[in-house]
This record gives structure tokens, C-alpha cells and sequence, in this order.
């Protein structure tokens, strides 16, 4: 009666039995992979809090919780903001169990070498969840564990410091850098993994980031991405977002996706009717702002890849107030293929590594340097160096990187982390004039220097008592 | 010599059919005809006697002396103290029954037409609740036996079907059943053992009795509607609101003025059909049965139908040995509509509030309208444009086999199986919605394939000494579940004249698994009686199940109960007025492992469905998906009961009254976790929950004379507590607003939780909150929040009532739930003006301009503030309802005689005739959560009940 009894899972595996063999750990690192597909942080959510917050984007679409996104009066009780930090904590667990399981694994099958990349792999997926997590909240707590047990007086964990946090994203990486290859077998793999120059490039943005930032440090692990055998370089920015030069050369990584039965919802949410084939309000609409940033810029070629003007039958509050007028729609993804577009964010692209290095120069007094730099962007969409006013002084060097990392990065979730690592985030939220045309009044955006962070989920703190909550 | 004639008639002289007539001491028996007429089979000898028995009359019994005929008159009794309650495992005598059970007879269901066994028990018996979460024709019901007894695991009562418990009620045929007991306490339930915990409804069908074959015929046919209607703004101010909030379109385009409510609500038709032959020949009993049921629902597009084929048969094959089988196969088929959601995803109900006047149905190239000012799909889209329907083909089937090995001893083997498939397809075209549109078509086919099978052996003993009643009884039961799923989804068609998913070029979703189950359990069971007086029911069983560890497999469950019939000791044996009296106590434990995951003790690593592509191909992708916890084991429930039976007047009046109280530990529990270990929730057994009550139920004939009157009522209280739990639970997400409800120690199961309204400033026109201090603010914190609502009744209650006068009978049946709240989750879109939905007639009253004085807040596009979760939409949702009124009239028996016809019912019902509650929403009686344990009382643009009109006729030959 005990054979009756004793079932084993039919179609799953357990704990037990899971992880032992090389393609086991493989479909467990894959796993963890997935996050960058399956959770709506990394397809969207990350978007909205790097661009929608910021002056880039407006909230569109008819959603309460994206609009309290764009107009700052984000809550606890959002639920958007509880997904994300689940949903990040949840691709987290997924890189612990692969450390966790990755040495005990005894298969001839698993060369001691591969064992390394994919511990290395691990390292970096954690890094750079923890970089996600501590730009958005603040501390948080340390999981460096697979979880294995309810008992709360191991589950409910406080929160580590800020400087805590980036200190363990930096031993993370370094172990990444030391356990990856430059390279792996093909250009398509390089670019769906993790490398040592991703991990190096990571490292370089999360010291930036970081409180107690070293930019020599930054410059350092810059090299390591410059001397690479990947050799990135920058290509026609015409080319990035063309949705035909997948895992490009200037491509450090990125998130894959296949059109059709494994792709991307996003696109669909932004794209006017010519292309996703229906004309609800859609999301992510591009404002007044940074429009006027590229017009002022004359920068037609980033204009033309961020944004596409269409008529539509609704109203926009910013845009206009009468039916039937043209209004500009998020353009950097430029597939729907009917909520399964192969097109995809980059997580790390080599222009980014170009204006840290630009950022660090600047920072370390070599104002020159970081203008030539900065010109290398410039040069390839055809718009003339940095004049002598930006180089006369590090405040303008700095203005000039600001700018010209909003226009190069806009829609691809960086400009609130950017606004913030310059200091410029609660001057630029508060002197933003984006007129309600519904009102003819400007649309107040009261930012504070507490509105930096996200609040930790009221879900979160409901059920972890040793959890504070950020000053609202 | 001769058979001996005779004719039964009632107190009046009139004539009793359906009396059942048995030579004592012996198996053979017949009944009476239409006329009260009978015939005894088998040739009598002087010395024997005849017992008569039937429903409502005083058990006869009468000497044969030789005579050539035999006239009896039988006196009414509603007591019926030697009616035989079927129990777990066997029957037993009402009169020694100890533990709480209800019964619901063949009268009862022969009073209205039902389509569903959930409608038969409904307020019948006091302490069950039977939940209609809404109106559709597909849905099921659910029960809840003394309160809900779990959070995580079922609180859903064991089906027995004629010895093969069940859990999906919907394909059973009503008009099958016998009878129904259901067993509520522990001792009563305890033979059932782990699965016994929610109590258990045993169902009986029909077996064949009469010598003559018997043959009937049923049907009903059917209308109805939805009972009331919401007043929603028109056109006009529509565009008012609009306007008010900034928003802009060509209003000239717009000129239709569309009643959406009229276009998504339709009358519904049913009708039903059902034949049945049986009869008993010789040694073997049989009954055959074929019924259908076709059903449109009150909203558009939505339907249902069911067919039924049924056979019972029993058959003595030697004096010792009995063998027979049940078998019931039904195809079930049904449209679904989409209710629950909002207009944005596609709910229909909601879609006919929300959806503004001003558009029509379809534009000109054929696609259907939405909104103007945000591309939401008006409702028929969704009714409409989707083809779609479920179907289930399912076996519930067993064969047994009785021992009599000696005096005494018996023994009963039974093998019994349910196995069910079932499909759901659909498919939406490419042209006609834009979601179709952007997915250039979709076709989805999925597959349940489920099976079961129970072995049950059991050993049975009776004996007597002097005046001591010995039954015991010992057996094991082996169960075993499986579970088959496979789910496909193609999309990107060419058109939409081929529908199933091989047409579409692209594979979006293509899933197989399986899952199985199993249970082995040993009982065993003493009920001792001394001189019918002192009634005592000792049961022990030893559950063990493959969801939990090895070592916390088996669970062991004892349970005792003892009854006092007081009525029947010297000093009151001779109080006329008194004719039964018999108190009951009883105290048990019961086990529940009713949990959806099989495998719960296991941490799980589940493969992701497309996997991962590198190097630009998909590669399997796992994630761990449960927390291991390999100490998990049974949930308990330890109850007791006390319990009273009285009859007064010779069963005129008859009172039963139960107290209980029902402590469930070691809750199987999916406790949630802080989401920072990667994890929402873990498999535990934590908490305690405690159910108390108190139910009775009263039955008098009022009168029994020419006209006849009968009431029968039934009142039941119960309180539910969260006795201690690990940590709260927020649940019920409703649409971007959090939370709803509470899960915390010290409050009730259903605790509606949110924040107090205070008012509209009159200067801005904003919503006052309270702050937990009672301050009033504009932004109140989460903290702030309280319970401002619940939605457990103070009491539940049924009533129905008799009358007839000869051929005719009238029979009302109330029905009603006092003191409990809903948080009418509908008004948040009908009445918080925060986007382009069209809104109740209720915004009219909305602030405009500083000074204004007003309930209503107002219009804030985009923004939920002056909406939030709160007490403003926390209503009253106690209702009273005339759940059926039926007119009926048996033709008699002279008009029928003549065309051999031995009986002819023609009735009228009304159902949901009138409903007396001062709820705003379609209805009170629904629960957008269905049958969830812990989210009750929130409705959300639920399917309302409806209203109908059945007329129905029966024939016997």
C-alpha cells in the first residue's frame, strides 16, 4: 500500500531530482533567464519607471496605476509597484538556486569550465537584479540564499543599506568577470548571455549609480569591456531598432525573443493602428518635452527612431483636444506581430559603456576627453561636435552627457536613473512644463527628493514585519 | 386459494396511492394503484401480517385472518419514525439516528422543476447554504455545511452518488435522485473520514419497487428574465460628464442611442424531457432513465445542455448473494459569458453598464463599435464574435456484490468509477474585434481527461441479545485519482470559416500534463442500541494520502455520538402529547486533504512553456515553483453536537434542533510569504478556524381535512472566526484598487476591508476619508484602512408551505439571508467617473461647482482617490425571496382510468417571483469569487439569478 501511495510528480520535477545533471543546471539557468521575457517588469514596467516617471514619456493608455507613475503620486497599495518587486525577487530566487546547485552537479557532462560560466552567468543575472531592485527602492533585503523554508524568522529579512546593496552587486560582478568568457561559441550566444564585458559593463553602470562612486573604478571596469574579444562598436543607430539586426555588434545584451511563439507584448501597447491593427489609447506617449529636445537638437534620425506621429479618433490631454488630430506614439520597438514581436530592449549597449566613459572623464576633470566621447555618439546621426560653450566648464560637460544621453536612450528605461545619478532629478521634475489641455493648466508634478524611491509595497510590508517603509 | 385484493385509503376516505405494502419477515411487497387499489403478489397464510407504510401516513400493520379482501384506513403522520435515513455505508431507522442529518425526499423534489441537485437542497435543510455565485445556466453550486471550515483547502461537502463520491454535482439529473441525506456532524460524517470534514450530501437514485412496469414521462418548459434593471446615463449626459472631465470626440458621429442593457439581456428559454421505465420482476429490480435539458441563459448567448441516460439494476442471484449496478452517463455542453471583468477586459455584464448609448453594434464593414473615447469593445463583441463551448462527456458508474454469509454477517464488495473529458474550444475570427484583429485570428482547444476509481470492501454485523442492537461494521476503501490536461493555441488565420486551431500558422501555446492521487483508509463502526431507548455510534478510521510525507501519511480520526429517546422511558410513555423525544450528543475529529495541488509537500520545479531562446532557438527553461515542506499533514476539524428531536401530536408538530461547534487546526494553509524569497505563498498547516451555530427546523401540519396544510421551516445561525493565523492575508484584487478583503485572527471568514467614507467637501468637491484617529483627509494612508463590512448572513432560513384540496396542490418556498453586507464592486466603474465608462444615473447628483451639497464626489479623470475601496459602496444585501411558488393539479383517477393512464400532474412555477432587499445591484444572491473560501460578498458585474416561469407536466402509465 506504500507503492499506492508513494506518487512522484508526472510532470514536474522536484527538488530532489531536479537539478543533478548538466541539462538540468543549463534549464535552470535558462530559467532564470526567462525572467527578461516573462515578468511584466522587464518587458514594461521598466520602461514606465525609467521613462513614463521622467519627463521622456507620458503615462497614455487608460490605467490609474501608470498614471500615478507619470504624475509622481505613486502609493504603496499600487499593485504595479508590488508585481515589479516580486516579480524581481522571483528571477533573483532563480539565480540563487543555480548557485546553490550548480557545484554539486557530478556529470562527466559538465566540463569544470562551462561549470564556471555558469556560476559566472548566475552572478551576473543576481547583479543585475539587485541593481534593478536598489534603483528603484532603495536597500532591500539581501537574499543570497535559495529560499528553503517558510519559518519567518528566516524569511522575513530587513532591509540592507543602499551602500550594502551596491557592495554586493560589485562582488557579484567580479566574480561574473572572473568566471565568464569574452565570448562564446556564436554572435547570436554572446548576446543572449552573459559576458565579461557585460558584466564588466554592469559593474561600470552600478559604480556610477553608486553612493560612494569611484569613477576610476568605473574607467577600470570600462577597459575590460573596450578590450573584449566580442569588439563592440557603434553601428548605424538606424540599425538598432530596424527589428533586423538582432544581437548587433554595438549589442552588449540583450533580451531574445522569437516573432510569434515566444515574443514580446510590449510593442503592441505603444504602436498606433497602421501597424498593431487596433486603435485603443495606447501607453508610452512621447511628450512635448523630448520632442522639443530633438527638434532643438535638429536630431532627426533619434527623433524619427523614438517617435511616430499618427491621427487618432481619442483626445490626449497633452496633445490634443480635438478628435481626429495627429499624436506621436513611443517608436523604439517598431514591431507589433500581434502581441508577440520579436523585437526586444537592449539590457547593455556599447553607446551606454561610451557615455559612462565620457561621464567618468568628466568627473575625474578630463573635460576634453569626455568630448570626444560624447562626439563619437554625435558623429553617427550626423550631429555636429559639442561646442566649446559645453566643454568650458564640467557643470556644462555634464549638461551635454545629460542631454545626449536623454536623446539616445529614450524609451529604453534610463532617464530617471540618469536624472538621479547627476543630481538633476528633483530640479528637472519640478521645473517640467507639460501644459493638461483639459485645464490649460500646467500639470503639477510636486516632485521631492522622497519621490526618488518607489515606497516598498504595502503587500510586502503586510507580510514582512521587519520591513520599513520609505519616507513618502 | 387467492391472492388477496384490497384498497388503502386515508383518515377522509379517500384513496392513498404509493402505499407500500410488505409481508413482514419477508422481502415481498407491492404498492397501491392510482385508486388506492393493491393486489398482493403472493398467495398468504393465515397467521401473517401486512405492513403499510407511505410518506406522511402512520406505519399500519394488519393481520391476515383468511379474508378474501382487506380494507385499511391509514392515519397521517408526518413523523415517520421508521422512515429509513440512508447513512454513510448502510441505513438506519430515523428513530436511532444520533448525529445531525437532513433529509430531503422525493416530495420535496417533486414540487418544481429543478435542473440542478444544488436547487433541490436550497433552503431545505437548516445548516447547509447553498451559494449561487450567479445565474449562469453553467454554473455550479456550491454547499457549505455549517459554515466554511478551511481557507486554503475545500470546504465543499463529499458527494456520495449511490456509493462513488463526486465532487461536480452539474451532471447529475435531478429527476434520478430519491432522495438526499446529508450528514453534517462529525459523527454522522465520520465513516467518510478525511473526506468527510465539510460534511457529506449522500444522493440515492431511483430503483424500480412495483410489480407492474411503471412508466413516466416529465417535462417542463420554461422562460426567464433578469429581474431588474440599472438606469445609466443617455446620451446627453454622457457627453456631459465627458466634457466635464476634458475629454473630446465628434460627438455628431455619435447619435445612436443603443439600450446596451436591452442588447446583452435576452429572455431565456428552457425545456426539459425526461423518461423513465422501472419496475421489479421476480428477483430483480430495475429502473431506466433518459432525460434532456436545453437552456438559454438571460444573457445573451449563453446556454446549456444536458443529456442523461440511466440504469439501476439489482438482481438476487441465490438467496446469499445480491449483485447490481448504477450506471449514469451524461454529455453536458455549454456556452460561457464572461462576467467578473470590467468593460477594459472584456466583461459583459459590466460592458452593459459601462458602454456609452451613443454608439450602435457593428460599423459599416461589419466590425463591432467601441467606445469613442478609449477602444473599448461594446459587449456584444464579446458575446457575440467568440465561438465557444464546453462539452463533457462523463461515467459515473459502479457494480456490487452483497454476501449474505450468515445470519447476521454480510458482506459488500463495490467497485465504482467516474470518468469524465471534457473540451472547450474557441475561436475568435480576425476581422470582426480588434483584438482578433491584432492577433489576425486565435483558436484555442483544451482537454481535461479525468479519472477515478474507488474499491470499497466491507464487513458487516448484526446481532441482537435480549434487548441489546449490535451492528458492526469494518472495510477499507482504495481511491484514486487522475488528472490528464492538454491546452493548444494557434493564431494568425486565414478567415473564419475553419475554427479549430490547426488553421492557424502560428503555434502560440501547446501544453500536455498529468497529475494523479490517491487515498487508502480503513474504518470501521459500532452503533449499539439498549431497548431502543439508549442509542450509542462509535466510528474509527485511519486515512493516509499521497499528498502529504511519508511519515505524516496516515491520519487517524475517531468519533462517538449517543442518543437518549427519552419519549420512550416508563415515566413518559404514556404522555400522550409527547411521541418522540430523543436527545443526541456527539464529538468527532475529521481529516481534510481537499487541496488542489497533488504534490503540495514537494518543492516543484516546473519547466517554463516556450522556454528560453538562445542562440535563436527556444531551450528549456525550469523555475522552482513550491517551497518543499515535506512535514505537512492533515487538516483536522474536531467538532461537537447536541441535538434535539421532538414530535408533539402524534407528529403534527415536529421540532429537530442542533447546537454545534466545529474547530478546524493544523489548517492546510497557502500561507503567503514575503515575495522577497522568491516565493507568494507556501503550503503549511497553520491557523485555526472555528464555526458555531445553532439550527432548527420545524415541521407542522397546520391542517388535514378536506384541505391540507403543511409548513416546514427551517432557521439557521452561524459565526465563523479566524481563531489564530500566522500572518493576515489581503485578498479580493479588484481592478487596480487592492485588496477588498481581510483575512485576520479575531474576524470572520469574508471580512470586507477598505476605508471610511466621509463625505464631499463642498469647496472641492473631493471624498472625505476617516483617518484611523477619525480625522477627516482627503488622502488617507493604507493604515487607515478598517473592515467595513460582512458578508456572513446573521441567519439563513427557508420556509415552505403546502396546501392542497384535493387534485390540487399549492406549495410556496422562501428563502431569504439576514444581516449581511456586499461591497457592490460594480459602482466603482458605474460610479467613479474616472475614465470614459458610462456611469449610472447615480452621477447626476456628482459635485460640479464649489458650494454644491452632495453624496457623489467629483469627476477626477484618472484618478481613483475619490473611489477608493470604502464603506460608500458596502450595502445591505440581506434578501427575502419567494424562491418558487408552484400550482399543481393531479387529474383524478376516473378521467384517467379510461386511457390507462395512472397519473397526471400538470403545475405551474414561479421562480424568483419577488425579491425584497434593499441591494442596488442586479442581485444579492451572487459572489463575483464563486466559491471561495475566504472572498466572499463582493459583486463585480456578476451574472445575476433571474426570474422564471416553468410550466410542467407529468405522466405515469
Amino acid at each position: 500500500c506504500n507503492d499506492f501511495l508513494e506518487l512522484t510528480p508526472i510532470s514536474e520535477d522536484t527538488v530532489e531530482n531536479g537539478y543533478n545533471s548538466a541539462p538540468q543546471i543549463e534549464a535552470a539557468l535558462n530559467g532564470a533567464y526567462e525572467s527578461f521575457q516573462t515578468t511584466d517588469y522587464y518587458v514594461w514596467d521598466n520602461i514606465l519607471l525609467g521613462d513614463v516617471r521622467s519627463d521622456n514619456f507620458y503615462a497614455g493608455g487608460d490605467n490609474p496605476e501608470v498614471f500615478e507613475y507619470d504624475l509622481l503620486t505613486t502609493s504603496p497599495t499600487n499593485g504595479r509597484v508590488n508585481k515589479a518587486w516580486s516579480e524581481i525577487y522571483n528571477a533573483i530566487l532563480k539565480a540563487n538556486v543555480v548557485l546553490e546547485y550548480a557545484p554539486k552537479v557530478e556529470d562527466p557532462k559538465l566540463s569544470e569550465e562551462r561549470k564556471n560560466q555558469i556560476l559566472g552567468e548566475a552572478y551576473f543575472l543576481r547583479a543585475y537584479h539587485y541593481f534593478n531592485l536598489v534603483r528603484l527602492y532603495g536597500g532591500v533585503p539581501l537574499v543570497l540564499e535559495m529560499t528553503k523554508s517558510a519559518d519567518p524568522e528566516k524569511t522575513n529579512l530587513p532591509r540592507a543599506a543602499a551602500e550594502d546593496v551596491y557592495a554586493q552587486i560589485a562582488t557579484d560582478l567580479q566574480m561574473a568577470i572572473d568566471m565568464l568568457p569574452e565570448r562564446y561559441e556564436s554572435a547570436m550566444i554572446d548576446k543572449a548571455r552573459a559576458t565579461k564585458g557585460a558584466a564588466a559593463a554592469l559593474a561600470a553602470k552600478a559604480e556610477a549609480q553608486s553612493p560612494n562612486r569611484d569613477y576610476n573604478k568605473v574607467l577600470k571596469y570600462i577597459e575590460t569591456v573596450e578590450n573584449s574579444a566580442a569588439a563592440y562598436k557603434l553601428i548605424d543607430f538606424n540599425h538598432l531598432f530596424d527589428g533586423g539586426h538582432f544581437n548587433n555588434e554595438e549589442s552588449i545584451m540583450e533580451v531574445q525573443f522569437i516573432e510569434g511563439t515566444d515574443g514580446n507584448w510590449e510593442p503592441q501597447m505603444n504602436l498606433p493602428k497602421s501597424i498593431s491593427g487596433d486603435d485603443w489609447r495606447k501607453f508610452v506617449t512621447p511628450s512635448h518635452d523630448l520632442i522639443n529636445a530633438y527638434d532643438a537638437q535638429g536630431d532627426d534620425i533619434r527623433k524619427n527612431n523614438t517617435v511616430l506621429f499618427e491621427e487618432v479618433s481619442w483626445s490626449d490631454e497633452y496633445w490634443f483636444n480635438t478628435p481626429n488630430s495627429s499624436i506621436p506614439f513611443a517608436y523604439r520597438r517598431k514591431n507589433a506581430s500581434g502581441w508577440a514581436s520579436a523585437d526586444r530592449q537592449y539590457i547593455l549597449r556599447y553607446a551606454d559603456v561610451i557615455l559612462l566613459k565620457a561621464e567618468a572623464f568628466n568627473a575625474l576633470g578630463n573635460i576634453s576627453a569626455a568630448a570626444a566621447e560624447v562626439n563619437q555618439v554625435r558623429a553617427r546621426v550626423n550631429l555636429p561636435e559639442l561646442t566649446a560653450d559645453d566643454m568650458s566648464s564640467k557643470e556644462n560637460m555634464n549638461a551635454a552627457i545629460l542631454l545626449e544621453r536623454r536623446l539616445e536612450f529614450a524609451h529604453e528605461g534610463q532617464r530617471w536613473y540618469d536624472l538621479q545619478r547627476f543630481g538633476k532629478l528633483v530640479s528637472t521634475m519640478n521645473n517640467l512644463v507639460e501644459i493638461d489641455l483639459r485645464t490649460g493648466k500646467p500639470t503639477a508634478y510636486n516632485m521631492t527628493e522622497a519621490k526618488v524611491l518607489l515606497p516598498i509595497p504595502q503587500n510586502e510590508l503586510d507580510r514582512n514585519a521587519a520591513l520599513e517603509q520609505n519616507p513618502l | 386459494q387467492s391472492k388477496l385484493n384490497g384498497e388503502v385509503t386515508d383518515n377522509n376516505g379517500e384513496a392513498l396511492p404509493g402505499v407500500t405494502i410488505q409481508k413482514i419477515g419477508d422481502t415481498e411487497g407491492t404498492i397501491t394503484d392510482m385508486n388506492g387499489k393493491f393486489t398482493f403478489p403472493v398467495v398468504l397464510e393465515v397467521g401473517d401480517s401486512l405492513r403499510f407504510s407511505s410518506i406522511g401516513m402512520k406505519t399500519k400493520t394488519a393481520a391476515y385472518t383468511g379474508q378474501l379482501s382487506l380494507k385499511v384506513k391509514m392515519e397521517t403522520s408526518v413523523i415517520g419514525l421508521n422512515e429509513v435515513v440512508v447513512i454513510g455505508y448502510g441505513t438506519q431507522a430515523k428513530k436511532d439516528v444520533t448525529g445531525a442529518v437532513a433529509m430531503v425526499g422525493a416530495e420535496d423534489m417533486k414540487a418544481r422543476a429543478n435542473t440542478q441537485i444544488g436547487a433541490l437542497i436550497q433552503g431545505k435543510a437548516p445548516g447547509v447554504q447553498v451559494l449561487s455565485s450567479s445565474g449562469k445556466p453553467s454554473e455550479g453550486f456550491r454547499i457549505r455545511i455549517r459554515g466554511t471550515n478551511s481557507i486554503n483547502a475545500g470546504s465543499e461537502p463529499l458527494y456520495v452518488v449511490d456509493g462513488v463520491p463526486t465532487q461536480d454535482t452539474r451532471a447529475l439529473n435531478p429527476a434520478d435522485i430519491e432522495n438526499v441525506t446529508v450528514l453534517k456532524d462529525a459523527s454522522s460524517a465520520a465513516i467518510y473520514g478525511s473526506q468527510g470534514s465539510n460534511g457529506v450530501v449522500l444522493i440515492t437514485t431511483k430503483r424500480g419497487n412495483t410489480d407492474r412496469p411503471q412508466v413516466t414521462f416529465d417535462t417542463y418548459a420554461g422562460v426567464a428574465e433578469v429581474w431588474k434593471m440599472q438606469k445609466v446615463l443617455n446620451g446627453e449626459q454622457y457627453r456631459d460628464l465627458m466634457t466635464e472631465m476634458g475629454q473630446n470626440t465628434e460627438w455628431d458621429k455619435y447619435q445612436e442611442n443603443t439600450d446596451w442593457q436591452n442588447k446583452v439581456f435576452q429572455k431565456g428559454y428552457s425545456q426539459n424531457y425526461q423518461v423513465s421505465v422501472s419496475g421489479k420482476s421476480n428477483k430483480t429490480n430495475y429502473y431506466f432513465s433518459g432525460g434532456y435539458l436545453d437552456q438559454t441563459g438571460v444573457v445573451r448567448t449563453s446556454e446549456m445542455q444536458r443529456a442523461n441516460f440511466k440504469i439501476n439494476l439489482d438482481q438476487e442471484v441465490t438467496s446469499w448473494l445480491k449483485v447490481g449496478t448504477r450506471m449514469a452517463y451524461t454529455s453536458y455542453s455549454d456556452v460561457d459569458v464572461k462576467d467578473n471583468l470590467d468593460v477594459n477586459q472584456g466583461g459583459v455584464i459590466l460592458g452593459s453598464l459601462s458602454t456609452p448609448p451613443i454608439i450602435g453594434v457593428k460599423n459599416p464593414d461589419g466590425t463591432y463599435t467601441s467606445n469613442p473615447l478609449q477602444n473599448w469593445e461594446n459587449p456584444l463583441a464579446h458575446t457575440d464574435a467568440p465561438v465557444r463551448g464546453y462539452s463533457n462527456q462523463r461515467m459515473l458508474a459502479n457494480v456490487y456484490a452483497e454476501l449474505q454469509l450468515v445470519k447476521g454477517l454480510s458482506f459488500r464488495t463495490n467497485f465504482g468509477i467516474d470518468n469524465n473529458n471534457d473540451v472547450y474550444d474557441y475561436f475568435l475570427d480576425p476581422f470582426s474585434t480588434s483584438y482578433g484583429r491584432a492577433l489576425e485570428g486565435q483558436g484555442i482547444n483544451s482537454t481535461n481527461n479525468n479519472g477515478y476509481f474507488t474499491f470499497e470492501n466491507i464487513l458487516k454485523y448484526n446481532t441482537s441479545i435480549k434487548k441489546h442492537q449490535l451492528d458492526f461494521l469494518a472495510g477499507s476503501v482504495i481511491q484514486k485519482w487522475n488528472w490528464e490536461s492538454t491546452h493548444i493555441e494557434r493564431r494568425k488565420f486565414s478567415g473564419g470559416n475553419i475554427q479549430t486551431p490547426n488553421a492557424g500558422a502560428v503555434i502560440t501555446a501547446a501544453d500536455a500534463r498529468k497529475s494523479e492521487k490517491s487515498n487508502v483508509s480503513l474504518m470501521s463502526r459500532v452503533n449499539y442500541s439498549f431497548a431502543d431507548r439508549y442509542l450509542l455510534t462509535v466510528n474509527f478510521r485511519a486515512d493516509a494520502s499521497s499528498i502529504f510525507g511519508q511519515d505524516q501519511r496516515w491520519g487517524y480520526f475517531p468519533s462517538a455520538s449517543a442518543g437518549w429517546r427519552i419519549s420512550e422511558e416508563a415515566f413518559l410513555k404514556d404522555v400522550q402529547v409527547i411521541s418522540d423525544l430523543k436527545l443526541r450528543a456527539g464529538w468527532g475529529i475529521v481529516g481534510n486533504d481537499q487541496i488542489g495541488s497533488p504534490y503540495a509537500s514537494r518543492g516543484l520545479i516546473g519547466s517554463s512553456n516556450n522556454g528560453y531562446p538562445i542562440g535563436g532557438s527556444s531551450q528549456p527553461g525550469t523555475y522552482p515553483s513550491s517551497l518543499e515542506n515535506r512535514s505537512l499533514k492533515w487538516e483536522e476539524s474536531e467538532q461537537i453536537n447536541v441535538g434535539l428531536d421532538l414530535a408533539l401530536y402524534n407528529g403534527r408538530l415536529r421540532v429537530t434542533a442542533d447546537a454545534y461547534q466545529k474547530d478546524t487546526r493544523d489548517l492546510l494553509l497557502q500561507s503567503p510569504l514575503p515575495t522577497s524569497t522568491g516565493f507568494n505563498s507556501a503550503w503549511r498547516n497553520v491557523g485555526q478556524l472555528q464555526n458555531r451555530g445553532i439550527e432548527f427546523n420545524i415541521g407542522t401540519l397546520n391542517i388535514d381535512k378536506a384541505v391540507s396544510w403543511n409548513t416546514d421551516f427551517n432557521i439557521s445561525f452561524n459565526r465563523n472566526e479566524v481563531i489564530s493565523l500566522v500572518d493576515d492575508m489581503y485578498e479580493g484584487q479588484i481592478a487596480g484598487r487592492g485588496a477588498a478583503i481581510l483575512v485576520q485572527e479575531g474576524l470572520p471568514l469574508g471580512s470586507i476591508y477598505g476605508y471610511r467614507y466621509a463625505g464631499v467637501d463642498p469647496k472641492t468637491g473631493n471624498a472625505y476619508y476617516l483617518t484611523k484617529e477619525g480625522e477627516t483627509t482627503f488622502t488617507p494612508t493604507p493604515e487607515d484602512r478598517e473592515i467595513i463590512g460582512d458578508a456572513n448572513p446573521n441567519f439563513i432560513y427557508g420556509m415552505t408551505n403546502t396546501v392542497s384540496y384535493k387534485g390540487w396542490s399549492l406549495m410556496m418556498f422562501i428563502e431569504g439571508a439576514q444581516g449581511r453586507d456586499m461591497l457592490n464592486a460594480t459602482r466603482f466603474d458605474t460610479e467613479g467617473m474616472t475614465d470614459p465608462k458610462n456611469q449610472t444615473s447615480a452621477v447626476l447628483r456628482r459635485w460640479r461647482k464649489e458650494g454644491d451639497i452632495t453624496d457623489i464626489p467629483k469627476a477626477s479623470w484618472g484618478n481613483r482617490d475619490n473611489s477608493r475601496i470604502s464603506d460608500r459602496f458596502v450595502e445591505d444585501a440581506s434578501y427575502l425571496r419567494i424562491k418558487a411558488l408552484t400550482l399543481g393539479y393531479n387529474f383524478p383517477a376516473s378521467w384517467l382510468d379510461p386511457a390507462s393512464i395512472s397519473g397526471l400532474r400538470v403545475y405551474v412555477t414561479g421562480e424568483n417571483l419577488f425579491t425584497w432587499t434593499n441591494y442596488s445591484g442586479f442581485d444579492p444572491e451572487v459572489n463575483a469569487f464563486g466559491g471561495s473560501n475566504t472572498v466572499q460578498g463582493i459583486d463585480y458585474g456578476t451574472f445575476p439569478q433571474s426570474r422564471s416561469l416553468i410550466i410542467g407536466l407529468n405522466v405515469t402509465f
